[in-house]
C-alpha cells in the first residue's frame, strides 16, 4: 500500500508535534493543568444551593404571630434577614443590590389570624435575577407549610402527600450535577483550541507548504496531528476521573470502558473541529476568533449543561444537536450518575461517531483540494 | 488629532474589517449568537417528559396527570407499563409518578395517599423545578377534589416579582448574552493584536519609528473601543427591537457604563497580549481569562454560595460588575449608588491592567 | 576624533542574551556618506549590532552614537535621523502598498502632502510600477523587498541601516538593489549593511568582519586583501580528466603555504613573490594558471583560521 495511507508517515508527524508540544510547556500546562484547574475550581465555585438569602424584612404589624413568622424564615437556614428602616421605600434595596427579596407584613397580621380570616403577606423579588428568584420560589413551599403548623398548628395533613424520590442524585448535590456536565465543556473547548492553531500557524510560518510537497497524504497529517494531542486530553481526562470520584465524591455507575469509547469519540471530535477550523481559515486571528465563536458559548450555553436542552423551543433543540458536548453530557452523567448502559447511551455515541466521520471528512477534502493548484 | 493616531485608526479598521470572514466574526456572529441564545435558553424548565403509571380506573391519578400535561411545563411519555425507574434512567422520561397498587383516589379516601414521584436529579436546577411545579398541581387538584378537607392555608404567600413581572427569562438573560459577546470581542482582538505584530515582524516597524508607547498602546487599542462601542449598541437595538428588552434607567448611564467595560476589557486583552509570546499563548490567556469570568459573571450560577477565597476572585471580574450595572440600568432604572460603585470597580480594574500593560510593554526587542 | 563627526558610532559594546553573549566588546565608527559593510555567518551579531544601534535593544555594556545621538538615552532622536530596514519582512502584507505606506507616515507623523511626495520620488527611485492599491501580499518577493527600503526612506533619513537587505531574493534582484544603494551613498547618505554574501561586500567602501560576535577585522576590501594576503595568490584550472599528479606535487613543495579548493579550481598561496616563478615552470604545460586577486571568501576563510589556530 505504498500509495495508500503509511502509519509510519503519520507517525512521524505525531513525532514532530510531540516535540512541539514538549518544547512548549504552556500547551503542556494548558492540555493538562487547566482542564484540571478549572473542574477543580468550578467544582467548589457553583451550588446552586443557595442559602442566607438576604430578605429585607418590613414588619408592619409587630405582633407575636407576625414575629413568629420571621422566626420561621430565619430558622430555615435559607434567608438572612434585615430590618427595613421606617420610611424607606421597600423597592429601595432591590434596585441597590442590597437584597433579594422584600417580605412586606402590614398591620393586622395578627388579629386577621386570630379571628380565623385568611391573611396575605407580601414577598416582592428580585425579578431582574431570575436564577436567584427561582430557587428562593422553590424554598417558598416548604416555609409556607412550617409557618402553618407553627402559626396555626396545621396539623392535618392533606389527603395526598407527595413522595418524591430525587433519583441519582439524592442529595441534590451541586458537584454531582456540575462536574460531569464540566467535563465535557472544558475538555471540548480546550481540544478545540489546542488544535485551532495547529495548521493555521504552518500556513502563516510557511512550512504547510512544505508538509504539502512531501507525499504525505492528508489522511496521514491528520491523525498525525491529532494523535498527540488526544494523548494529552485523555490524561487530562483520567485527572479530572480521579478529582472527580476522591475529591467531590462521585459515584461511577456505568461501565468504565464504554466511558472511554465515549471520551475518545468526544475528545477526536472537539479536535477534528479545531482542525477543520484550521484548515479553513489558514489565519491563526481568525482561526482563533471561530475557534472561541464555535467553542467557548454554544457548549457552555446550548449543551445542556446548565439550561436544559428539552426546555428550548424545538428549533433550538435540532440546533443542540450540532454541538458535541451535548451528546457527551449525556453520555457523562448517564455513566457517573445514571448508570446507563449501551443500549441507553446508543444514540449519544452514534452520533459522536457520525459527527466524527464527517469532520475527519470535511477536513479531508478541504485538505485535498488545499494540495492540488 | 495625533498624526499617529490617526494612522493607527486607518490602519486596524483596515486590517480587521476589509476580511469579510473577520468582519461577520466581528458583527454578524455576535448578533446571529444573541438571536439563538436569546430564543433558546432560559432559567424556567420546560417540557419536562412525564411518565405517569396508574390503574386504569384511577380517577385521581388521571386528573393530577392531565392537569399536569395541560400546565404547559410537562409533555406526555408514551410507555407501556415499563418499570418507572428505568424509563427515567433511560433518559425517556424526566419524572415518573407512580399511584400506590391499590389507586390513589382509593388512598386519598382513606386519608392516607402517597405519590410517589421519582425525579431524574441529575440536572439539580430542573429537578428543583419539577417537585415544586407537581406539588403546585397536586395541591390545586386536591382541593377541587376534597372541598371540605386541605383547606387554603389561611397564611397566603403573595409573590411579586419586580421588574420583570412576567419573568420573562430573556430579560435576565439577554443582558447576560450580550455581556459575553462583547466581552469576547473585546478581550480577542486586542490580546491577538500586539502578539501578532511580534510574530510577524511588523513590530520592528512600530519600534523602529520615533513613538511614544502610550500612542503605540493607545493607537493599537483605541479601534477596538470603537468596535466595541459599535457593536454594543447593535446587540442593544437588536435587544430592544427583537426581544422587547425594556430601557428603564438613563441612556448615559449605560453608554457610560459600556465605555467603561470596554476600556476594563481592552486594558485586559492588551495585559495578554504583552506577556504573551505568540499568538498560540494569548489565545490561552484569553481564554484562561474568559472561561471563569464567564462562569462567575452572575448569569449561570447563583454568585451567594462560593467559597470565600473565590469570592475574592469574583471581585476581580470586570463582567460580574458590568452585569449588575446592565441589569441594574435596563430594567430597574439605575439606581445611582450601584452605578458609581460598580462604575468605580470596573475603573479600578482597568487602570490597573492599563497600568500593568503600559510598564510591561517595552518598545525593544530583547 | 570627536563624536559629532561621525555617522555611527560604537564603543566596547556587548549584549547578552541570558548566557549567551551574542556581541562581544566591540568598537568601531562609520564616517557619513560611506558604505559601510557588516560581514558575518547567521549568528554572527550583526542583527543584534543593527538593532542596538536603532535604539531597538538595549546593549548590556558599552556605549553607541547615532548621529551623535546616544542610541540607549536618546533613542526616540536617533530614530528620526534613521532609516532601518529589518531582516524580517515589516509590512503589513493584509494592507495595499499605499495604505503601508501611509502608515509608516503617520508613525512619523508626515504629513499628507510630504507622504505624497516622497512616495513619487521614492517609487521613481525603485521603478516601482504597480498600482497603489494592489495588496502587498500580491507582489513579488524582490518588489517587496524595494518596497520596504522605500518604507524605510519614506523621512528621508541620513543614516540608512539595512539588515540583509538581499537575503533569499534572485541574483539579478540583488544587483539592482546594490545599485540602488550606490546611489543612495552618491546622494550622501550613510549605509550601514549587513550580509552574509561576500561578493556582495566588494561594494562597501570598508567592511567588518563578525564572527562569533566579534570584530575580526575591518578595513577597506583592497587593504584587507592585501594585509590578509601579502604572499601572491595562483588560480590553477586543471583540464579534466588530467592526472593529478601535479597536485600531490605541489602539497609537499615547502614554497607552498596552503592549497584550497574552489569548485574545480585551487587557489595556491605561496610563501613569496619570486618563488612563484620556479613553482610554475615545474607544473605540466596542461594547467593553466595565472595570478588573481584573493576574494573576500578567501579572506574570510584566512582571517577565521588564525583565529582558530591562535
Amino acid at each position: 500500500m505504498s500509495s495508500g495511507f503509511q502509519v509510519n508517515r503519520a507517525a512521524s508527524i505525531t513525532r514532530k508535534e510531540v516535540r512541539h508540544i514538549f518544547r512548549d510547556p504552556f500547551t503542556l500546562g494548558w492540555a493538562f493543568g487547566l482542564p484540571l484547574f478549572f473542574v477543580i475550581f468550578f467544582g467548589y465555585a457553583i451550588d446552586f444551593n443557595v442559602k442566607e438569602v438576604r430578605l429585607v424584612v418590613s414588619d408592619q404589624d409587630n405582633s407575636r404571630a407576625s414575629r413568629q413568622l420571621l422566626e420561621v424564615f430565619s430558622g430555615s437556614k435559607y434567608f438572612k434577614l434585615s430590618q427595613l428602616p421606617p420610611g424607606v421605600s421597600p423597592q429601595r434595596d432591590l434596585s441597590r443590590e442590597r437584597a433579594k427579596g422584600v417580605l412586606l407584613i402590614e398591620p393586622g397580621m395578627g388579629e386577621a389570624l386570630g379571628s380565623g380570616k385568611p391573611y396575605q403577606i407580601q414577598l416582592l423579588l428580585d425579578g431582574a435575577d431570575n436564577s436567584t428568584a427561582g430557587i428562593i420560589i422553590s424554598y417558598l413551599a416548604g416555609i409556607q407549610q412550617a409557618a402553618g403548623k407553627r402559626l396555626l398548628n396545621q396539623t392535618r395533613s392533606a389527603p395526598v402527600r407527595l413522595q418524591t424520590r430525587f433519583l441519582f442524585n439524592p442529595e441534590l448535590s451541586s458537584p454531582w450535577f456540575v462536574v460531569p456536565g464540566l467535563l465535557a465543556v472544558v475538555m471540548g473547548v480546550l481540544a478545540i483550541m489546542l488544535t485551532a492553531l495547529t495548521v493555521a500557524r504552518e500556513w502563516e510560518s510557511g512550512s504547510m507548504e512544505l508538509l504539502l510537497s512531501t507525499p504525505v497524504k492528508p489522511l496521514e497529517i491528520i491523525l498525525g496531528k491529532l494523535t498527540p494531542y488526544l494523548v494529552l486530553s485523555l490524561l487530562a481526562v483520567a485527572m479530572i476521573y480521579l478529582v472527580a470520584r476522591l475529591q467531590f465524591g462521585l459515584p461511577f455507575r456505568g461501565s468504565q470502558p464504554l466511558f472511554l469509547v465515549g471520551v475518545i469519540l468526544f475528545l477526536t471530535l472537539c479536535l477534528a473541529q479545531g482542525l477543520l477550523i484550521s484548515v479553513v481559515t489558514r489565519q491563526q486571528a481568525l482561526a482563533v476568533q471561530l475557534a472561541f465563536l464555535a467553542g467557548l458559548l454554544p457548549p457552555l450555553l446550548l449543551s445542556g449543561f446548565i439550561f436544559p436542552v428539552e426546555s428550548m423551543p424545538a428549533f433550538f433543540q435540532y440546533l443542540t444537536m450540532l454541538i458535541p458536548a451535548r451528546w457527551f453530557i449525556v453520555i457523562s452523567r448517564g455513566l457517573f450518575l445514571k448508570g446507563s448502559g449501551v443500549v441507553e447511551l446508543a444514540v449519544p455515541l452514534g452520533m459522536l461517531l457520525g459527527m466524527n466521520l464527517l469532520l475527519v471528512a470535511a477536513a479531508l477534502k478541504r485538505f485535498k483540494k488545499d494540495l492540488e493548484p | 488629532m495625533n498624526l499617529t493616531l490617526r494612522g493607527f485608526m486607518k490602519k486596524e479598521f483596515l486590517q480587521t474589517l476589509r476580511d469579510p470572514r473577520m468582519s461577520f466574526f466581528v458583527f454578524g456572529a455576535p448578533l446571529l449568537q444573541l438571536l439563538v441564545f436569546g430564543y433558546a435558553i432560559s432559567t424556567e424548565v420546560r417540557n419536562i417528559r412525564l411518565a405517569a403509571q396508574y390503574a386504569p380506573g384511577d380517577q385521581l391519578a388521571r386528573r393530577i396527570e392531565a392537569r399536569a400535561l395541560s400546565s404547559g411545563w410537562f409533555v406526555p411519555v408514551t410507555h407501556q407499563g415499563e418499570d418507572p425507574f428505568a424509563l427515567v434512567q433511560s433518559g425517556r422520561a424526566d419524572v415518573a409518578l407512580v399511584a400506590p397498587a391499590g389507586g390513589l383516589s382509593r388512598a386519598a379516601r382513606r386519608g392516607d395517599a402517597r405519590l410517589q414521584v421519582l425525579v431524574d436529579a441529575t440536572n439539580v436546577i430542573q429537578a428543583r423545578a419539577v417537585e415544586r411545579y407537581l406539588g403546585a398541581i397536586v395541591q390545586g387538584v386536591i382541593q377541587e377534589t376534597f372541598p371540605g378537607q386541605a383547606p387554603p392555608s389561611p397564611l397566603g404567600l403573595e409573590i411579586r416579582t419586580l421588574y420583570n413581572p412576567a419573568q420573562v427569562t430573556t430579560f435576565h438573560m439577554v443582558p447576560g448574552v450580550m455581556l459575553m459577546l462583547l466581552s469576547l470581542l473585546t478581550i480577542l482582538l486586542p490580546s491577538m493584536s500586539l502578539v501578532r505584530e511580534k510574530e510577524t515582524g511588523t513590530f520592528e516597524t512600530l519600534v523602529s519609528a520615533p513613538v511614544k508607547n502610550w500612542e503605540i498602546l493607545l493607537g493599537k487599542t483605541l479601534p477596538f473601543m470603537i468596535l466595541g462601542l459599535v457593536l454594543v449598541h447593535l446587540i442593544f437595538l437588536a435587544a430592544v427591537l427583537i426581544f422587547g428588552l425594556p430601557m428603564r434607567g438613563a441612556y448615559w448611564k449605560f453608554l457610560l457604563a459600556a465605555v467603561m467595560f470596554i476600556i476594563s476589557t481592552i486594558s485586559v486583552g492588551t495585559m495578554i497580549s504583552t506577556i504573551s509570546r505568540g499568538q498560540q499563548q494569548a489565545m490561552m490567556g484569553s481564554f484562561f481569562f474568559l472561561f471563569p469570568a464567564i462562569m462567575l459573571s452572575g448569569m449561570m450560577f447563583p454568585l451567594e454560595n462560593m467559597p470565600q477565597a473565590l469570592v475574592w476572585a469574583a471581585y476581580l471580574n470586570p463582567l460580574k460588575y458590568m452585569l449588575t450595572l446592565l441589569r441594574n440600568i435596563l430594567l430597574k432604572g439605575g439606581d445611582d449608588w450601584v452605578f458609581w460603585t460598580n462604575l468605580g470597580a470596573l475603573a479600578i480594574l482597568a487602570l490597573a491592567a492599563a497600568t500593568f500593560s503600559f510598564k510591561r510593554f517595552r518598545q525593544t526587542l530583547n | 576624533m570627536k563624536k559629532n563627526q561621525l555617522a555611527v558610532q560604537a564603543r566596547h559594546l556587548s549584549v547578552r542574551f541570558g548566557t549567551f553573549t551574542a556581541v562581544d566588546d566591540i568598537s568601531f565608527a562609520v564616517r557619513p556618506g560611506e558604505i559601510f559593510g557588516f560581514l558575518g555567518a547567521n549568528g554572527a551579531g550583526k542583527t543584534t549590532t543593527i538593532r542596538v544601534l536603532c535604539g531597538l535593544l538595549i546593549p548590556s555594556a558599552g556605549q553607541a552614537w547615532v548621529a551623535g545621538l546616544d542610541c540607549q538615552t536618546q533613542a526616540a532622536d536617533v530614530k528620526t535621523k534613521v532609516g532601518y530596514m529589518s531582516q524580517r519582512f515589516t509590512l503589513y502584507s493584509d494592507l495595499t502598498v499605499a495604505e503601508n505606506l501611509a502608515f509608516t507616515a503617520a508613525l512619523r507623523k508626515l504629513d499628507t502632502r510630504t507622504l505624497q511626495r516622497r512616495t513619487r520620488e521614492l517609487f521613481d527611485f525603485i521603478h516601482f510600477d504597480y498600482p497603489q492599491n494592489s495588496m502587498v501580499s500580491d507582489l513579488p518577493g524582490g518588489i517587496k523587498q524595494q518596497l520596504a527600503l522605500a518604507a524605510a526612506l519614506l523621512h528621508d533619513p541620513p543614516i540608512i541601516f539595512l539588515d540583509e537587505p538581499t537575503a533569499g531574493v534572485a541574483p539579478a534582484v540583488r544587483a539592482r538593489f546594490w545599485s540602488l544603494i550606490r546611489q543612495l551613498a552618491r546622494a550622501g547618505k550613510t549605509i550601514f549593511v549587513t550580509t552574509h554574501y561576500l561578493d556582495e561586500a566588494e561594494n562597501c567602501r570598508r567592511i567588518a568582519l563578525m564572527r562569533d560576535g566579534q570584530i575580526i577585522a575591518l578595513d577597506s576590501p583592497r587593504r584587507l586583501k592585501a594585509s590578509a594576503f601579502p604572499e601572491p595568490v595562483l588560480e590553477i584550472e586543471p583540464q579534466p580528466g588530467t592526472s593529478r599528479e601535479w597536485l600531490r606535487k605541489l602539497k609537499l613543495d615547502p614554497r607552498v603555504a596552503r592549497i584550497q579548493p574552489h569548485g574545480r579550481r585551487y587557489h595556491v598561496l605561496v610563501l613569496n613573490g619570486p618563488a612563484w616563478q620556479g613553482i610554475a615552470r615545474r607544473l605540466p604545460k596542461t594547467l593553466s594558471l595565472r595570478r588573481i586577486q584573493p576574494s573576500l571568501e578567501d579572506v574570510f576563510i584566512r582571517l577565521v583560521e588564525a583565529e582558530v589556530s591562535a
